[in-house]
């Protein structure tokens, strides 16, 4: 056999023009708004053969190699000149997140009519869910929820931890609200993209799409509170904080990373020990220490040894449980 | 093997008794390194014994120096795409610096993707690296290289087109 041929046949070329519908899907999905609609199209097409199905595995090679570009650093090799923007990375990424479920590690269960399941993550381990309306929840380390499905509600419960939820348009004859409990309270999803973190005897809420109504558990009626794309705030069972701006920070966990902007260190061990078995603590004379910067949490070793690279604090390992930052 | 094959393997094995050394010194000449000269040389004849059917080439040395010319423009590319690497990497904050096995990997894509966009026109380009590396918004991206919105889905299909076409 002709080794020339054998070699065409191992690289199994796809048909240009399916390669070219690949393409303008890439780019569609990449828009600022996408449909469920056009996403359900975009499904489909994938789905029309094996060769529709290489061209996206192929779409997705081309993402994640785009997508493990550290931002600052590729720009300006790449336009020969000097460009800085450190939080380009993550913005692309959650832009990706909205809009390539299928990079997702997702599964779908039982009809969405009545549906209940537990789902729950470890410390350090994330997971990502399909819920059977076609929302997506994904679930930060640390985290349980109960899923709790039925023909007037879709209600998810956060015990503990922190979840990012995508709701979709429910596909119900009559439209089920989507509702998260925490501890605090209930919030309404009004067609969204949140985070809801169980903290200690308070809830955390983030919105980047859409709105989330807030009803904390014992404050009266008049306390509810509608919470628009771009914030953030704290409640508890009685009151709701005045809301601030959420950014980038707030959900970079669900890209694997610790964004510090002139972070407290103190905050920074609390932050970073949620991933981490076991104790981070700071030598208090350190607390006040500003920390900046993009840190991996799935590998808090690494992220410890930046620190100690870049701040003047030194990482005593007592145990692998036992970390301690000390001044150097 | 078949005989196409033993026949190409020949005419390379001419090709590079014949003309290896005036490669190397016409690369020389040309690079001013005798080292560099040297690879450039044995990548040549690398990519003509993978890709090509030396048994119908008539003028060697022209044959040998298209080849030869499109390497250098390549390695060239290469050297500045190292070089402002290197320059945004003293300019980085230090928490933005890559663990050392991952310059590499990093270069090594940064390079592939460089070669990818090299056929688009610049502005294609400077839109595709907006979107993709900056993380911008196609509206955000329109009002910086002063398109519109159209133009610049126009932009990114052509360079995701252009990207998985030579993946």
């Amino acid at each position: 056999m002709n080794t020339r041929l054998k070699d065409t046949s191992e690289h199994s070329p796809i048909d240009p023009r399916i390669l070219d519908e690949a393409a303008a899907w890439l780019m569609q999905l990449h828009a600022s708004t996408v449909t469920d609609t056009e996403r359900n199209a975009w499904e489909q097409w994938r789905l029309r053969s094996p060769q529709h199905r290489q061209a996206w595995e192929r779409a997705e090679q081309l993402m994640n190699k785009m997508g493990g570009l550290p931002p600052a650093l590729s720009m300006a090799a790449l336009t020969h000149s000097r460009g800085n923007n450190r939080r380009a990375a993550i913005k692309k990424l959650a832009l990706l997140m909205t809009a390539l479920p299928a990079s997702w590690a997702t599964w779908r269960v039982t009809p969405w009519e009545a549906w209940m399941a537990e789902y729950r993550t470890m410390v350090s381990e994330q997971r990502e869910i399909e819920l059977a309306d076609g929302s997506q929840v994904r679930l930060n380390t640390a985290t349980s929820i109960d899923v709790r499905f039925n023909a007037v509600q879709r209600l998810i419960v956060l015990h503990t931890g922190e979840i990012l939820i995508q709701t979709a348009a429910d596909n119900a004859v009559i439209p089920r609200p989507f509702q998260v409990l925490t501890a605090e309270g209930r919030l309404h999803a009004l067609g969204t993209r949140f985070t809801v973190r169980q903290g200690e005897e308070r809830s955390h809420v983030a919105v980047f799409d859409g709105a989330v109504a807030i009803h904390p558990k014992s404050g009266d009626s008049g306390v509810a509170q509608v919470l628009h794309a771009g914030n953030k705030t704290v409640f508890t069972a009685e009151a709701i904080e005045v809301s601030r701006p959420a950014d980038d920070t707030d959900i970079a966990w669900a890209q694997g990373m610790l964004l510090a902007d002139k972070m407290h260190l103190i905050d920074f061990t609390d932050e970073l020990s949620r991933y981490r078995q076991g104790i981070v603590r700071c030598d208090p004379v350190l607390a006040d220490l500003r920390i900046s910067g993009a840190f991996p949490i799935r590998d808090t070793d690494r992220t410890l040894a930046m620190l100690q690279s870049t701040y003047p604090v030194r990482v005593i390992y007592r145990t692998s449980y036992w970390v301690t930052l000390v001044p150097r | 093997m078949s005989i196409d094959d033993s026949a190409h393997l020949n005419a390379v094995d001419t090709l590079y008794s014949d003309h290896h050394d005036w490669l190397v010194r016409w690369l020389r000449s040309r690079l001013g390194c005798a080292h560099n000269a040297a690879d450039l040389a044995q990548d040549t004849f690398t990519r003509i014994l993978a890709s090509r059917d030396a048994t119908t080439v008539c003028e060697p040395r022209a044959y040998l120096t298209t080849i030869a010319k499109s390497l250098m423009v390549n390695w060239y590319r290469r050297q500045a795409l190292e070089r402002a690497y290197l320059d945004a990497l003293a300019h980085i904050p230090e928490t933005e610096v890559p663990a050392p096995e991952q310059h590499l990997i990093i270069l090594e894509t940064l390079h592939e993707i460089d070669r990818m966009l090299d056929s688009l026109a610049p502005k294609v380009r400077q839109a595709f690296l907006l979107s993709q590396i900056e993380g911008l918004k196609y509206e955000v991206i329109a009002e910086q290289l002063g398109v519109s919105l159209g133009s610049v889905k126009r932009y990114m299909q052509q360079a995701f087109r252009q990207c998985l076409l030579l993946m």
